[in-house]
């Protein structure tokens, strides 16, 4: 277990850039941001004015959202290129032949990249989302306590708004990776035979294997296939009518109207979960767990640093 | 296979690596034609061939980096079904620098530490003393030759069995190269440890090798101890054309000229026989190397 902690920390050492470095960076802007737009009155004249006098707390709920939406696209890009070039690292870094001398199984070495691609790579991205909030909010409150339209309730009101936000995000965030687990994997696993190019081959395999379906079992056209309608179904985010419904009284709310209820985290984050499709969700364990055996075989095999 | 082989000393146990029957082919071509060897602990062996002559196929075969036919055990265990587990006992060096660029000395130490459980980190420390590689320094940042201390400090800091260098100095300058097996020979060897080394620089390590194995084209022609090299082998240099009839007539395995002189090495020819024909001594490793190894394809002027 030792061994393998360790080899998740290399993993965020050698991709630190991705996932610490650059957040960072990101936060800084957005931080910079912030402040500029809160001190040079550009936001106050929308925001802090008579927006934030009406409907002030649905704010903080929508911008944390818009927050935690933007950082989430940052992890799945940075997540696809992880697994796209992270796992063929050790030949391009000609480093393979090292890590060979190490007393750890490929197998081993390819789950701890898989295992840092769902843990620690998404959670100090997470973390940094979670602190950009705090940022965000604390600008806002800031402004608000010296326009005077913020009291100590409102503190309350907001840590609360913050925590119910912060929890359906992280549930939202461990759905979507075990929902996107066995993609991550396969991904993963191509990059481990054949290095970069598994970035096109994995944008075009859904295509090839619906074409390949077609081909040989007819049907309409490459995408009226099975395969491409499980494709679309075990590619597409989970959704809940929860955080719609919420959405679609939110957005009402901020042209005016007053009483729509604060979003309960509790509530999203149990729809997140029930509307996960658990079934599938183990399946796709089973075929990540597969997959990275294979591509652990391949690597053992194939000795090119 | 043309193998001149004499037994090593016999081993006090069982053998470091055996191999018998060890082939290997990629595609059609076989480059290994079935190798069969022995390599007794606490020995420091030199692996001695031309580029493409299979060395680093044994070697991967011995470290379970590559599947073979035949059979190959090494400390006992299949390297290639159980290398992870292998490689608590075994460290090696191979011909590409390989350390993971983008970490830092302190941030490898750290690592290793956790990752070999023979390793040891305040040795790896001790290693560095003296040189001008310092922790918080990027592998990236470090020249050739500090990269190559760095690698020796780290498997010098693991407590194997079996070290396997292939290539370990490549590219690097005449100092860095001394140093480097003056620091394995004081630092690393004792008894119990087997060093297996492959390089080109021959006359460079001659002086620390208990034994040799000389690999031409996939065939093993040569795996000796090298004491007995020097009672077997012998060099002779011949001034006066009229003895060199006689010379020839024992059956040099290698002749050529050199500044008007004619040199001949013999196998198994007694020194008193040779004596009167010319001035007598041992020949180095890479007079050996090129006596024994040539090819004609590769040769344009072949052995006699």
């Amino acid at each position: 277990m030792k061994a393998f902690t360790a080899l998740m920390h290399r993993e965020f050492i050698e991709h630190k850039g991705a996932f610490f470095l650059g957040p960072m960076l990101l936060l800084a802007v957005l931080f910079g941001l912030t402040i500029l737009a809160f001190t040079v009155g550009r936001v106050d004249v929308h925001l802090s004015g008579a927006l934030f006098t009406v409907a002030p707390l649905i704010i903080y709920e929508m911008g944390f959202f818009g927050l935690g939406f933007a950082w989430s696209l940052y992890l799945a890009v940075t997540l696809f290129f992880y697994c796209a070039d992270g796992f063929a690292a050790d030949k391009r870094n000609n480093a393979m032949l090292f890590w060979k001398s190490m007393p750890v199984t490929d197998f081993k070495i390819l789950l701890s990249k898989l295992t840092a691609a769902v843990t620690i790579l998404p959670g100090v991205v997470f973390g940094l989302a979670l602190l950009s909030g705090v940022l965000l909010f604390g600008v806002a409150f800031a402004t608000m306590s010296i326009n005077g339209t913020a009291s100590v309730g409102t503190l309350g009101a907001i840590a609360g708004i913050y925590g119910n936000v912060a929890l359906t995000l992280f549930t939202a965030l461990i759905a979507a990776l075990l929902w996107y687990l066995p993609v991550m994997a396969l991904v993963g696993a191509i990059a481990a035979a054949i290095g970069r190019w598994a970035i096109p081959i994995a944008l075009l395999l859904p295509t090839l294997i619906s074409t390949l379906e077609w081909v040989t079992l007819g049907g309409l056209h490459p995408f009226a296939t099975n395969t491409w309608r499980f494709l679309q179904y075990r590619l597409a985010v989970p959704q809940t009518d929860y955080v719609d419904t919420w959405f679609a009284a939110a957005e009402t709310a901020t042209s005016g109207r007053l009483g729509v209820p604060r979003f309960d985290g509790v509530a999203a984050s149990g729809e997140v979960l029930a509307s996960l499709d658990w079934a599938q969700i183990g399946i796709g364990i089973v075929f990540a767990l597969a997959a990275i055996y294979l591509a652990s075989e391949y690597r053992r095999r194939v000795n090119d640093n | 296979m043309n193998e001149l082989t004499l037994d090593p000393a016999p081993p006090s146990g069982e053998p470091i690596v055996s191999a018998r029957g060890l082939r290997k082919s990629f595609g059609r071509k076989e480059v290994l034609h079935g190798l069969d060897f022995d390599i007794p602990a606490g020995r420091i062996y030199g692996l001695i061939g031309h580029n493409g002559a299979g060395k680093t196929t044994a070697l991967n075969a011995m470290l379970g980096l590559t599947d073979c036919q035949g059979t190959i055990r090494v400390l006992g265990e299949d390297p290639f079904a159980r290398r992870a587990k292998l490689m608590e006992n075994v460290a090696f060096i191979s011909d590409v620098a390989s350390l993971p660029r983008f970490l830092r000395v302190r941030e490898l130490f750290a690592l290793l530490s956790n990752i070999h459980p023979n390793f040891s980190q305040d040795k790896a420390r001790g290693f560095l003393e003296g040189t001008d590689i310092k922790p918080e320094m990027k592998v990236k940042h470090l020249s050739k030759g500090m990269i190559a201390q760095l690698h020796l400090a780290v498997v010098m800091a693991i407590d194997a069995k079996l070290l396997v260098l292939d290539e370990p100095t490549l590219g690097l300058d005449i100092t860095y190269r001394k140093r480097f097996y003056r620091r394995l020979l004081e630092d690393y060897m004792t008894e119990e440890r087997t060093l297996l080394i492959t390089t080109h620089q021959v006359d460079e390590i001659e002086f620390m090798l208990s034994d040799i194995m000389f690999i031409r084209d996939g065939d093993l022609v040569l795996h000796m101890q090298m004491e007995t090299v020097n009672d077997k082998f012998t060099q002779l240099v011949v001034t006066d054309p009229a003895q060199l009839a006689s010379a020839r007539a024992l059956k040099p395995v290698f002749e050529e000229t050199r500044f008007g002189q004619t040199v001949l090495i013999f196998d198994g020819v007694p020194r008193a026989q040779l004596e009167p024909l010319g001035a007598l001594s041992t020949p180095t490793l890479s007079d050996l190397f090129v006596a024994l190894m040539q090819r004609p394809t590769a040769n344009a002027e072949p052995a006699r």
